[in-house]
Protein backbone atom coordinates (compact mmCIF):
# COMPACT_ATOMS: atom_id res chain seq x y z
CA UNK A 1 0.00 0.00 0.00
CA UNK A 2 1.26 3.43 -0.92
CA UNK A 3 1.51 5.92 1.91
CA UNK A 4 0.42 9.51 1.38
CA UNK A 5 3.35 10.76 3.41
CA UNK A 6 6.44 11.70 1.43
CA UNK A 7 8.80 10.78 4.24
CA UNK A 8 11.55 8.25 3.53
CA UNK A 9 14.22 7.59 6.14
CA UNK A 10 17.50 8.09 4.33
CA UNK A 11 19.56 8.34 7.51
CA UNK A 12 20.67 11.93 6.96
CA UNK A 13 21.09 14.48 9.74
CA UNK A 14 17.90 16.14 8.60
CA UNK A 15 15.85 13.05 9.41
CA UNK A 16 17.28 12.87 12.91
CA UNK A 17 16.65 16.51 13.68
CA UNK A 18 13.85 17.41 16.07
CA UNK A 19 10.58 18.20 14.20
CA UNK A 20 10.16 21.43 16.18
CA UNK A 21 13.45 22.79 14.85
CA UNK A 22 12.13 22.30 11.33
CA UNK A 23 8.85 23.97 12.29
CA UNK A 24 10.84 26.94 13.62
CA UNK A 25 12.70 27.08 10.31
CA UNK A 26 9.41 27.19 8.38
CA UNK A 27 8.16 30.02 10.61
CA UNK A 28 11.37 32.00 10.11
CA UNK A 29 11.67 31.35 6.37
CA UNK A 30 8.12 32.51 5.71
CA UNK A 31 7.77 35.39 8.15
CA UNK A 32 11.17 37.11 7.87
CA UNK A 33 11.02 38.02 4.14
CA UNK A 34 7.35 39.00 4.43
CA UNK A 35 7.99 41.20 7.46
CA UNK A 36 11.04 42.82 5.94
CA UNK A 37 9.38 43.08 2.53
CA UNK A 38 12.59 42.79 0.53
CA UNK A 39 12.91 40.66 -2.57
CA UNK A 40 16.53 39.67 -1.88
CA UNK A 41 15.54 38.08 1.45
CA UNK A 42 13.30 35.66 -0.43
CA UNK A 43 16.31 34.72 -2.52
CA UNK A 44 18.43 34.23 0.63
CA UNK A 45 15.91 31.87 2.21
CA UNK A 46 15.27 30.00 -1.04
CA UNK A 47 19.01 29.45 -1.39
CA UNK A 48 19.28 28.41 2.25
CA UNK A 49 16.41 25.92 1.90
CA UNK A 50 18.01 24.47 -1.23
CA UNK A 51 21.36 24.16 0.58
CA UNK A 52 19.74 22.40 3.55
CA UNK A 53 17.84 20.06 1.25
CA UNK A 54 21.01 19.29 -0.70
CA UNK A 55 22.95 18.46 2.46
CA UNK A 56 20.15 16.10 3.47
CA UNK A 57 20.27 14.38 0.04
CA UNK A 58 16.67 15.41 -0.61
CA UNK A 59 17.15 17.71 -3.58
CA UNK A 60 16.01 15.14 -6.14
CA UNK A 61 12.74 14.52 -4.32
CA UNK A 62 11.84 18.22 -4.19
CA UNK A 63 11.62 18.38 -7.98
CA UNK A 64 8.12 16.82 -8.32
CA UNK A 65 6.84 19.08 -5.52
CA UNK A 66 8.04 22.22 -7.25
CA UNK A 67 7.00 20.96 -10.69
CA UNK A 68 3.46 20.53 -9.40
CA UNK A 69 3.04 24.18 -8.57
CA UNK A 70 4.97 25.35 -11.62
CA UNK A 71 1.89 25.37 -13.85
CA UNK A 72 0.13 27.68 -11.38
CA UNK A 73 3.17 29.96 -11.24
CA UNK A 74 3.28 30.12 -15.03
CA UNK A 75 -0.41 31.14 -15.20
CA UNK A 76 0.34 33.86 -12.65
CA UNK A 77 3.23 35.18 -14.74
CA UNK A 78 1.14 35.09 -17.90
CA UNK A 79 -1.96 36.74 -16.45
CA UNK A 80 -0.15 39.48 -14.55
CA UNK A 81 2.52 40.02 -17.18
CA UNK A 82 -0.15 40.54 -19.81
CA UNK A 83 -3.14 42.02 -18.00
CA UNK A 84 -2.11 43.55 -14.66
CA UNK A 85 -3.87 46.88 -14.01
CA UNK A 86 -0.66 48.74 -13.15
CA UNK A 87 1.06 47.71 -16.39
CA UNK A 88 2.86 50.63 -18.07
CA UNK A 89 6.30 49.85 -19.47
CA UNK A 90 6.60 47.07 -21.99
CA UNK A 91 9.50 44.81 -21.06
CA UNK A 92 9.42 42.52 -24.09
CA UNK A 93 6.99 41.29 -26.70
CA UNK A 94 6.41 37.87 -28.20
CA UNK A 95 4.50 38.39 -31.42
CA UNK A 96 1.30 40.25 -30.56
CA UNK A 97 1.71 39.64 -26.79
CA UNK A 98 3.24 42.41 -24.71
CA UNK A 99 4.74 41.58 -21.34
CA UNK A 100 4.85 44.49 -18.91
CA UNK A 101 7.45 45.24 -16.24
CA UNK A 102 5.05 46.03 -13.36
CA UNK A 103 2.96 42.93 -13.81
CA UNK A 104 6.00 40.68 -14.09
CA UNK A 105 7.55 42.23 -10.97
CA UNK A 106 4.32 41.60 -9.06
CA UNK A 107 4.25 38.03 -10.36
CA UNK A 108 7.88 37.63 -9.33
CA UNK A 109 6.97 38.64 -5.76
CA UNK A 110 4.20 36.06 -5.63
CA UNK A 111 6.37 33.44 -7.28
CA UNK A 112 9.24 33.96 -4.81
CA UNK A 113 6.84 33.80 -1.88
CA UNK A 114 5.31 30.55 -3.12
CA UNK A 115 8.66 28.96 -3.95
CA UNK A 116 10.02 29.97 -0.56
CA UNK A 117 7.03 28.45 1.24
CA UNK A 118 7.22 25.33 -0.86
CA UNK A 119 10.91 24.71 -0.21
CA UNK A 120 10.84 25.42 3.51
CA UNK A 121 7.87 23.10 3.93
CA UNK A 122 9.62 20.50 1.80
CA UNK A 123 12.36 20.28 4.45
CA UNK A 124 9.80 19.27 7.08
CA UNK A 125 7.63 17.14 4.81
CA UNK A 126 10.39 15.09 3.22
CA UNK A 127 12.41 14.41 6.36
CA UNK A 128 9.88 13.98 9.16
CA UNK A 129 7.79 10.95 9.94
CA UNK A 130 4.22 12.18 10.56
CA UNK A 131 3.74 9.96 13.61
CA UNK A 132 6.96 11.32 15.10
CA UNK A 133 5.79 14.89 14.66
CA UNK A 134 2.44 14.08 16.26
CA UNK A 135 4.06 12.23 19.16
CA UNK A 136 6.37 15.18 19.92
CA UNK A 137 3.35 17.50 19.80
CA UNK A 138 1.44 15.24 22.18
CA UNK A 139 4.37 15.24 24.61
CA UNK A 140 4.07 19.04 24.73
CA UNK A 141 0.39 18.89 25.60
CA UNK A 142 -1.28 18.65 22.18
CA UNK A 143 -4.71 16.99 22.40
CA UNK A 144 -4.42 13.21 22.19
CA UNK A 145 -7.71 12.96 20.31
CA UNK A 146 -6.40 15.30 17.62
CA UNK A 147 -3.22 13.24 17.57
CA UNK A 148 -5.24 10.11 16.92
CA UNK A 149 -7.17 11.85 14.14
CA UNK A 150 -3.97 12.87 12.37
CA UNK A 151 -2.25 9.51 12.66
CA UNK A 152 -5.29 7.50 11.61
CA UNK A 153 -5.67 9.55 8.43
CA UNK A 154 -2.39 8.02 7.35
CA UNK A 155 -3.73 4.55 7.99
CA UNK A 156 -7.18 5.08 6.52
CA UNK A 157 -6.22 6.68 3.22
CA UNK A 158 -4.10 3.76 1.90
CA UNK A 159 -6.89 1.38 2.93
CA UNK A 160 -9.45 3.46 1.07
CA UNK A 161 -7.22 3.57 -1.99
CA UNK A 162 -7.12 -0.22 -1.90
CA UNK A 163 -10.92 -0.37 -1.74
CA UNK A 164 -11.12 2.20 -4.50
CA UNK A 165 -8.96 0.14 -6.86
CA UNK A 166 -11.09 -2.94 -6.17
CA UNK A 167 -14.27 -1.00 -6.90
CA UNK A 168 -12.89 0.62 -10.05
CA UNK A 169 -11.94 -2.82 -11.37
CA UNK A 170 -15.31 -4.26 -10.39
CA UNK A 171 -17.26 -1.49 -12.12
CA UNK A 172 -15.09 -1.70 -15.22
CA UNK A 173 -15.62 -5.44 -15.44
CA UNK A 174 -19.34 -4.71 -15.44
CA UNK A 175 -18.79 -2.59 -18.51
CA UNK A 176 -18.68 0.92 -17.01
CA UNK A 177 -16.66 3.38 -19.04
CA UNK A 178 -14.19 5.56 -17.19
CA UNK A 179 -12.57 7.18 -20.20
CA UNK A 180 -13.95 9.24 -23.04
CA UNK A 181 -15.89 12.48 -23.22
CA UNK A 182 -16.49 14.76 -20.24
CA UNK A 183 -20.07 13.48 -19.90
CA UNK A 184 -18.89 9.85 -19.75
CA UNK A 185 -16.25 10.66 -17.15
CA UNK A 186 -18.68 12.70 -15.07
CA UNK A 187 -21.21 9.87 -15.18
CA UNK A 188 -18.55 7.45 -13.92
CA UNK A 189 -17.82 9.55 -10.82
CA UNK A 190 -20.85 8.63 -8.72
CA UNK A 191 -20.78 4.82 -9.12
CA UNK A 192 -17.06 4.90 -8.36
CA UNK A 193 -17.02 7.07 -5.27
CA UNK A 194 -20.25 6.22 -3.50
CA UNK A 195 -19.39 2.58 -2.66
CA UNK A 196 -16.02 3.64 -1.20
CA UNK A 197 -17.60 6.44 0.81
CA UNK A 198 -20.37 4.16 2.08
CA UNK A 199 -18.07 1.36 3.11
CA UNK A 200 -15.60 3.64 4.82
CA UNK A 201 -18.37 5.31 6.81
CA UNK A 202 -19.82 1.96 7.79
CA UNK A 203 -16.35 0.80 8.86
CA UNK A 204 -16.07 3.70 11.31
CA UNK A 205 -18.57 1.96 13.57
CA UNK A 206 -16.30 -1.03 13.99
CA UNK A 207 -13.28 1.19 14.47
CA UNK A 208 -15.03 3.13 17.21
CA UNK A 209 -15.92 -0.06 19.07
CA UNK A 210 -12.35 -1.35 18.70
CA UNK A 211 -11.00 1.91 20.13
CA UNK A 212 -13.35 1.90 23.08
CA UNK A 213 -12.42 -1.68 23.91
CA UNK A 214 -8.76 -0.63 24.07
CA UNK A 215 -9.46 2.16 26.50
CA UNK A 216 -9.33 5.18 24.16
CA UNK A 217 -11.51 7.28 26.45
CA UNK A 218 -9.58 6.29 29.60
CA UNK A 219 -8.33 9.28 31.57
CA UNK A 220 -5.08 7.68 32.79
CA UNK A 221 -1.76 9.14 31.72
CA UNK A 222 -0.40 7.23 28.76
CA UNK A 223 3.21 6.32 28.04
CA UNK A 224 5.07 6.57 24.75
CA UNK A 225 6.62 3.76 22.81
CA UNK A 226 9.60 5.64 21.41
CA UNK A 227 11.97 7.78 23.42
CA UNK A 228 13.94 10.51 21.68
CA UNK A 229 17.58 10.95 22.41
CA UNK A 230 18.11 14.72 22.65
CA UNK A 231 20.58 16.12 20.13
CA UNK A 232 22.90 19.03 20.68
CA UNK A 233 22.19 21.06 17.57
CA UNK A 234 18.46 21.51 17.98
CA UNK A 235 18.31 24.11 20.71
CA UNK A 236 20.82 26.69 19.38
CA UNK A 237 19.35 26.50 15.87
CA UNK A 238 15.84 27.07 17.17
CA UNK A 239 16.99 30.03 19.26
CA UNK A 240 18.76 31.63 16.28
CA UNK A 241 15.69 31.17 14.07
CA UNK A 242 13.32 32.64 16.62
CA UNK A 243 15.73 35.54 17.18
CA UNK A 244 15.64 36.23 13.43
CA UNK A 245 11.85 36.49 13.51
CA UNK A 246 11.99 38.87 16.49
CA UNK A 247 14.61 40.97 14.70
CA UNK A 248 12.43 41.17 11.59
CA UNK A 249 9.46 42.29 13.69
CA UNK A 250 11.55 44.97 15.42
CA UNK A 251 12.96 46.13 12.08
CA UNK A 252 9.43 46.41 10.68
CA UNK A 253 8.24 48.44 13.67
CA UNK A 254 11.25 50.76 13.41
CA UNK A 255 10.52 51.23 9.69
CA UNK A 256 6.93 52.18 10.44
CA UNK A 257 7.91 54.77 13.05
CA UNK B 1 -32.39 22.08 19.87
CA UNK B 2 -28.88 23.38 20.23
CA UNK B 3 -27.24 24.13 16.88
CA UNK B 4 -23.67 23.65 18.02
CA UNK B 5 -24.14 20.73 20.39
CA UNK B 6 -21.44 18.18 19.68
CA UNK B 7 -20.65 14.71 20.92
CA UNK B 8 -16.97 13.97 21.42
CA UNK B 9 -16.95 10.21 21.86
CA UNK B 10 -14.95 7.57 20.04
CA UNK B 11 -17.53 7.38 17.23
CA UNK B 12 -17.20 11.05 16.23
CA UNK B 13 -13.43 10.99 16.67
CA UNK B 14 -13.27 8.09 14.21
CA UNK B 15 -15.62 9.85 11.82
CA UNK B 16 -13.18 12.73 11.30
CA UNK B 17 -10.29 10.75 9.75
CA UNK B 18 -12.76 8.84 7.60
CA UNK B 19 -14.12 12.15 6.29
CA UNK B 20 -10.63 13.42 5.62
CA UNK B 21 -9.94 10.24 3.68
CA UNK B 22 -13.12 10.78 1.68
CA UNK B 23 -12.00 14.31 0.81
CA UNK B 24 -8.76 12.88 -0.48
CA UNK B 25 -10.54 10.25 -2.57
CA UNK B 26 -12.90 12.81 -4.08
CA UNK B 27 -9.99 14.96 -5.11
CA UNK B 28 -8.16 11.95 -6.54
CA UNK B 29 -11.15 10.70 -8.52
CA UNK B 30 -11.73 14.18 -9.89
CA UNK B 31 -8.17 14.38 -11.15
CA UNK B 32 -8.22 10.75 -12.30
CA UNK B 33 -11.33 11.34 -14.40
CA UNK B 34 -9.93 14.75 -15.37
CA UNK B 35 -13.05 16.60 -14.23
CA UNK B 36 -12.68 20.38 -14.15
CA UNK B 37 -13.82 20.51 -10.49
CA UNK B 38 -12.14 20.01 -7.13
CA UNK B 39 -14.66 17.79 -5.33
CA UNK B 40 -12.34 17.83 -2.32
CA UNK B 41 -14.92 18.70 0.32
CA UNK B 42 -17.26 15.70 0.12
CA UNK B 43 -15.95 14.37 3.43
CA UNK B 44 -16.10 17.76 5.14
CA UNK B 45 -19.76 18.06 4.17
CA UNK B 46 -20.54 14.52 5.34
CA UNK B 47 -18.81 15.31 8.65
CA UNK B 48 -20.82 18.50 9.00
CA UNK B 49 -24.10 16.73 8.27
CA UNK B 50 -23.52 13.79 10.58
CA UNK B 51 -21.64 15.36 13.48
CA UNK B 52 -22.79 18.98 13.33
CA UNK B 53 -21.00 22.26 12.63
CA UNK B 54 -18.15 21.70 15.10
CA UNK B 55 -17.20 18.33 13.62
CA UNK B 56 -17.56 19.81 10.13
CA UNK B 57 -15.18 22.59 11.08
CA UNK B 58 -12.63 20.16 12.52
CA UNK B 59 -12.87 17.94 9.43
CA UNK B 60 -12.32 20.88 7.13
CA UNK B 61 -9.45 22.51 8.97
CA UNK B 62 -7.68 19.25 9.86
CA UNK B 63 -7.99 18.11 6.25
CA UNK B 64 -6.04 21.03 4.84
CA UNK B 65 -3.57 21.18 7.73
CA UNK B 66 -2.72 17.47 7.50
CA UNK B 67 -2.21 17.47 3.75
CA UNK B 68 -0.36 20.74 3.93
CA UNK B 69 2.06 19.59 6.59
CA UNK B 70 2.68 16.04 5.46
CA UNK B 71 1.80 15.44 1.84
CA UNK B 72 3.77 18.40 0.53
CA UNK B 73 0.69 20.12 -0.82
CA UNK B 74 1.24 23.25 1.24
CA UNK B 75 -0.73 25.46 -1.12
CA UNK B 76 -3.85 23.95 0.48
CA UNK B 77 -2.63 25.15 3.86
CA UNK B 78 -3.92 28.70 3.42
CA UNK B 79 -7.33 27.39 2.38
CA UNK B 80 -7.83 25.68 5.76
CA UNK B 81 -9.98 28.66 6.71
CA UNK B 82 -12.22 28.11 3.68
CA UNK B 83 -12.66 24.43 4.47
CA UNK B 84 -13.41 25.21 8.09
CA UNK B 85 -16.17 27.64 7.13
CA UNK B 86 -17.66 25.21 4.59
CA UNK B 87 -17.85 22.59 7.33
CA UNK B 88 -19.56 25.02 9.71
CA UNK B 89 -22.00 26.25 7.06
CA UNK B 90 -23.04 22.76 5.97
CA UNK B 91 -23.28 21.62 9.60
CA UNK B 92 -25.58 24.48 10.54
CA UNK B 93 -27.74 24.05 7.44
CA UNK B 94 -28.05 20.34 8.12
CA UNK B 95 -29.02 20.92 11.76
CA UNK B 96 -31.67 23.37 10.56
CA UNK B 97 -33.13 20.57 8.44
CA UNK B 98 -31.82 21.72 5.08
CA UNK B 99 -30.51 18.28 4.08
CA UNK B 100 -33.85 16.49 4.36
CA UNK B 101 -35.01 16.84 0.77
CA UNK B 102 -33.28 17.26 -2.56
CA UNK B 103 -34.29 20.91 -3.27
CA UNK B 104 -33.25 21.91 0.24
CA UNK B 105 -29.89 20.17 -0.25
CA UNK B 106 -29.33 22.30 -3.34
CA UNK B 107 -29.97 25.39 -1.23
CA UNK B 108 -27.39 24.16 1.29
CA UNK B 109 -24.97 23.71 -1.60
CA UNK B 110 -25.47 27.29 -2.77
CA UNK B 111 -24.88 28.57 0.76
CA UNK B 112 -21.71 26.47 1.08
CA UNK B 113 -20.53 27.64 -2.32
CA UNK B 114 -21.05 31.31 -1.45
CA UNK B 115 -19.28 30.87 1.89
CA UNK B 116 -16.34 29.33 0.04
CA UNK B 117 -16.33 32.23 -2.43
CA UNK B 118 -16.41 34.91 0.28
CA UNK B 119 -13.55 33.34 2.24
CA UNK B 120 -11.39 32.23 -0.69
CA UNK B 121 -11.45 35.42 -2.74
CA UNK B 122 -9.34 37.54 -0.36
CA UNK B 123 -6.92 34.60 0.07
CA UNK B 124 -6.62 34.26 -3.70
CA UNK B 125 -5.92 37.95 -4.10
CA UNK B 126 -3.31 38.03 -1.33
CA UNK B 127 -1.45 34.85 -2.25
CA UNK B 128 -1.93 34.43 -5.95
CA UNK B 129 -2.82 37.90 -7.15
CA UNK B 130 -6.33 36.66 -7.95
CA UNK B 131 -5.98 33.36 -9.81
CA UNK B 132 -7.36 30.07 -8.49
CA UNK B 133 -5.39 27.46 -10.41
CA UNK B 134 -8.53 26.11 -12.07
CA UNK B 135 -8.51 26.32 -15.86
CA UNK B 136 -12.04 27.62 -16.37
CA UNK B 137 -11.93 30.06 -13.47
CA UNK B 138 -8.59 31.48 -14.56
CA UNK B 139 -9.86 32.06 -18.07
CA UNK B 140 -12.67 34.15 -16.57
CA UNK B 141 -10.09 36.02 -14.47
CA UNK B 142 -7.87 36.71 -17.48
CA UNK B 143 -10.90 37.99 -19.40
CA UNK B 144 -11.93 40.37 -16.60
CA UNK B 145 -8.37 41.68 -16.27
CA UNK B 146 -8.13 42.23 -20.02
CA UNK B 147 -11.41 44.14 -19.80
CA UNK B 148 -9.90 46.36 -17.09
CA UNK B 149 -12.08 45.27 -14.17
CA UNK B 150 -10.65 45.47 -10.64
CA UNK B 151 -8.70 42.44 -9.38
CA UNK B 152 -11.10 41.75 -6.51
CA UNK B 153 -14.14 41.62 -8.81
CA UNK B 154 -12.33 39.44 -11.33
CA UNK B 155 -11.19 37.09 -8.60
CA UNK B 156 -14.71 36.97 -7.16
CA UNK B 157 -16.13 35.95 -10.54
CA UNK B 158 -13.30 33.47 -10.95
CA UNK B 159 -14.28 31.86 -7.62
CA UNK B 160 -18.03 31.87 -8.29
CA UNK B 161 -17.59 30.11 -11.61
CA UNK B 162 -15.59 27.35 -9.96
CA UNK B 163 -16.83 27.05 -6.39
CA UNK B 164 -20.61 27.16 -6.67
CA UNK B 165 -20.95 24.35 -9.25
CA UNK B 166 -18.32 22.40 -7.33
CA UNK B 167 -20.28 22.61 -4.08
CA UNK B 168 -23.59 21.81 -5.78
CA UNK B 169 -22.20 18.57 -7.18
CA UNK B 170 -20.47 17.81 -3.86
CA UNK B 171 -23.69 18.18 -1.89
CA UNK B 172 -25.71 16.16 -4.39
CA UNK B 173 -23.26 13.31 -3.80
CA UNK B 174 -23.42 13.86 -0.03
CA UNK B 175 -27.23 13.86 -0.13
CA UNK B 176 -27.40 10.47 -1.84
CA UNK B 177 -24.69 8.98 0.34
CA UNK B 178 -26.47 10.06 3.52
CA UNK B 179 -29.74 8.68 2.16
CA UNK B 180 -28.08 5.31 1.78
CA UNK B 181 -26.49 5.08 5.22
CA UNK B 182 -28.11 2.68 7.70
CA UNK B 183 -29.81 4.30 10.64
CA UNK B 184 -27.82 2.33 13.19
CA UNK B 185 -24.80 4.26 11.93
CA UNK B 186 -26.27 7.76 11.70
CA UNK B 187 -27.79 7.34 15.18
CA UNK B 188 -24.22 7.11 16.56
CA UNK B 189 -23.57 10.75 15.69
CA UNK B 190 -26.89 12.26 16.67
CA UNK B 191 -25.96 14.70 19.43
CA UNK B 192 -29.59 15.40 20.29
CA UNK B 193 -30.53 11.74 20.77
CA UNK B 194 -31.70 10.68 24.20
CA UNK B 195 -30.25 7.60 25.85
CA UNK B 196 -32.69 5.64 27.89
CA UNK B 197 -31.12 3.79 30.78
CA UNK B 198 -32.57 0.60 32.15
CA UNK B 199 -30.83 0.58 35.52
Amino acid sequence: MKSISLYIDNGSWLCRMHPFTKLAYIAAAISVPLLAGRLWLFAVFIALSLAVLASGHLLKRVVPLVAFSFTILITIFLIHGLFNQQNRDILFSIGPLHFYREGLLYALHIGCNVLNMLLSFAILVLSTKPSELVEELEKRGFSRRMGYIIISVFQIVPQMMGTMNTITDAQRSRGMETEGSLATRAKAFLPLISPVVMSSLINTRERAVALEVRGFAAKQKKTYLADRTPRRGDKPITIVLLALIVLAVIWRIVQCL
Amino acid sequence: MNLFKTKFDAATIVLIPACIGINYLGKMFASLLKLPLWLDSIGTCIGGCLGGPVIGAICGAANNLIYGFTAGDNITLIYALTSLCIGVAVGIMSRLGFMKSFPKAILTAVVAGLVAVVISTPLNVVFWGGTTGNVWGDMVFAATQAAGMPVLLGSLLDEIVVDVPDKIITLIIVFFVLKGLPQKLTALYDANAKVERLD
